[in-house]
């Protein structure tokens, strides 16, 4: 596993997913940005609040046959909560973000080619989307069901993107009968959309949770 | 690493840990039952409450396995229906996510959000290729709320429930905005929680009370108008009382005579005739008609007396009929005529005998003095026809079935005009 020592603090971190440009440090908190085998502390991010959720960094999970590890992690609140979504990277080098909600799971690989739906490219345009509105993507429909500006609250491991406190997004999340999602996300750096499904945590085949004190993993997912 | 986040409660200062911190978003303070939003790192006060309900048949933080999960509870609700109240129970493991226990009517349900969504019209669902059909649709309120949920949650919020069946397993959908909600809900053995789980006996709602209001408030008709319904049946059930008691009368078969009773003489017997009871019991009815009198009464002692065996069955009857001046008025009092049933006679052929006596009021008149208003007349008589007949018609029977298949109704209807 490559590694990098923290510019800031100079502890070694180990790198997940050295293709990514951003990662945190766990020591001090520093954003380190790597480029062209250089690291640079940036700035800091907010510690991580405390939550019990089963993932951690170095979670693997089977998808669709592949094998997929969580390299890192950021955390939204909105006005009504926060919840936690973590950047998995596929042996292949392909990426899935994995939302984690009310003790479910929302898994989604980026999907282009939505943008090009009109609701869709008029949201990414800076305007409102409308509750209820319905789009078809990947060849299923979808209505909305939330449309909620989150802040970053905090982040770790390895990440594309930077993860100051402060950093916003506007989230539209839509679902459809059969359980499958889709998640679209704005930011200044532009719009991106995710295209995945609901599932509960065994779904995912996960190995190497998190233990949780009190608690034992249950023996399917041990 | 403790994974409980502590926090301390605005309110009462009380310390409360956050089991599943990070979810977490609204908090009731075991303490003294304030609602806090703990979605962020500062505690803010919801509404404050004075007091804690503990009353909860399962105690928050106390865990127990089902279906091979250990689960903690740690959120209750009590919530209410305009027929029912029950409570509901959210259930954390961080590896498993969230499950509800459901308590209503001493019965427990078991339940699971529902990642895929049942689609179809008002009356029905379907959900992975099983039809569900509408059972119940109400607004719930939810009444008490202690420990902690993943979201804004506050007593009084109301949402609109609706259920669909399919034998014991429930879909239920929970609208509130513009966000709908599916859960499944199937039944789970009371041993099953009751073992695990610290089950407090006396903080269950109570089943019978809520079994009364729920099958009162929710029997068949009692959201509709149905008294015009009853009526058309109490009506339809009269009618075929009459038809029916017409056909058990059987064969009708009579017999008549005429003769003259002296008033005042001593009782004379009379023949009346003989009548043939075809069926193994059978009513007689025996009609007695006089002619016009005023202040007399006869005594009509009837027997059937059967020719086979010579038993007599015995009945008694009156024509009775007075009028007179009161400082109210003139007034009459009974008729000319006089109708005696049988009930049960035994199959037979019987000789029908009366004996008959007439007498005056206040007192007999003399035979031998005069009526002094009709000097000639002879000695006062009373002719009196009788008949006997096989079969006959029990009207007594008849309207004592009328009042009770009407009383009810009507009863109805005096109570809902009375204001």
């Amino acid at each position: 596993m490559e590694s990098v020592n923290c510019p800031s603090c100079g502890a070694l971190l180990a790198l997940r997913d050295p293709g990514l440009p951003y990662s945190t440090c766990g020591y001090c908190q520093s954003l380190i940005r790597r480029s062209n085998g250089t690291a640079e502390a940036v700035g800091t991010v907010a510690s991580l609040p405390l939550d019990v959720s089963p993932i951690q960094i170095g979670t693997m999970f089977t998808i669709e046959g592949s094998s997929a590890i969580a390299v890192g992690r950021v955390r939204w609140g909105w006005s009504d909560g926060s919840w936690n979504e973590w950047f998995l990277r596929v042996d292949d080098g392909r990426h899935y973000w994995l939302g984690e909600a009310m003790g479910m799971y929302m898994l989604t690989s980026e999907y282009p080619a939505a943008l090009e739906v009109p609701a869709i490219r008029n949201f990414a345009g800076g305007n409102p989307m409308a509750v209820a509105a319905t789009v078809k993507a990947g060849g299923k429909w979808f209505h909305a069901v939330d449309v909620k500006e989150a802040a970053c609250l905090g982040s770790e491991g390895d990440l594309p993107f930077p993860t100051f406190a402060g950093r916003t997004m506007t989230n539209a999340d839509f679902r459809n009968a059969d359980g499958d999602a889709l998640s679209v996300q704005r930011d200044d750096d532009g719009t991106t959309v995710w295209l995945g499904h609901w599932s509960d945590l065994a779904a995912l085949q996960p190995r190497n949770l998190r233990r949780i004190e009190g608690w034992t993993v249950p023996g399917e997912l041990a | 690493m403790t994974v409980a986040r502590a926090v301390t409660c605005p309110s009462c200062g009380g310390s409360i840990e956050i089991r599943a911190a990070g979810y977490t978003v609204t908090l009731a303070c075991r303490h003294c039952g304030s609602v806090l939003d703990v979605a962020h790192e500062d505690v803010r006060l919801i509404t404050a409450y004075k007091r804690a309900s503990a009353n909860f048949a399962i105690e928050l933080g106390s865990r127990g396995t089902l279906l091979d999960i250990e689960w903690e509870a740690i959120g209750a609700l009590e919530r209410r229906s305009p027929g029912a109240i029950w409570q509901e129970y959210l259930l954390f493991n961080p590896y498993a996510g969230y499950r509800w226990l459901v308590l209503a009517d001493g019965e427990w349900q078991f339940g699971t959000l529902l990642l895929d969504r049942p689609e179809g019209s008002l009356s029905s669902v379907k959900w992975r290729g099983q039809t569900y059909t509408l059972d119940d649709s109400s607004e719930i309120e939810t009444t008490i709320v202690l420990g902690e949920f993943y979201w804004r949650v506050a007593r009084g919020d109301s949402v609109q429930c609706k259920t669909f069946a399919r034998g014991s397993s429930y879909l239920s959908s929970e609208a509130s905005g513009t966000e709908v909600t599916w859960t499944q809900l199937v039944p789970i053995d009371r041993r099953d929680v009751e073992g695990p789980f610290v089950v407090r006996q006396r903080y269950k709602p109570r089943p019978d009370l809520r079994a009364i209001r729920e099958g009162y408030s929710t029997a068949p008709g009692m959201d509709e108008n149905d008294l015009p319904m009853m009526f058309l049946v109490a009506l339809g059930a009269l009618f075929i009382i009459g038809i029916l008691q017409n056909l058990l009368s059987g064969p009708s078969q009579c017999v008549s005579n005429r003769f003259d009773v002296v008033v005042g003489a001593a009782d004379t017997t009379h023949k009346i005739g003989t009548i043939d009871v075809k069926r193994p019991w059978q009513f007689v009815t025996i009609k007695a008609d006089t002619d016009k009198f005023d202040n007399r009464w006869v005594d009509l002692d009837y027997s059937l007396v059967d020719r086979r065996t010579q038993q007599s069955i015995d009945a008694y009857g009156i024509v009775e009929y007075y009028a007179g001046t009161d400082s109210d008025g003139p007034w009459t009092e009974g008729s000319h005529h006089g109708e005696t049933l049988f009930a049960r006679v035994p199959r037979g052929s019987y000789d029908v005998y009366v004996d008959a006596g007439s007498h005056g009021w206040p007192s007999d008149p003399r035979p031998d003095t005069l009526d002094p208003k009709n000097p000639w007349s002879a000695p006062s008589t009373v002719s009196v026809w009788l008949a006997a007949c096989t079969g006959g018609y029990s009207w007594g029977m008849f309207w004592t079935f009328a009042v009770l298949l009407f009383g009810v109704p009507c009863l109805i209807l005096w109570w809902r005009h009375q204001d």
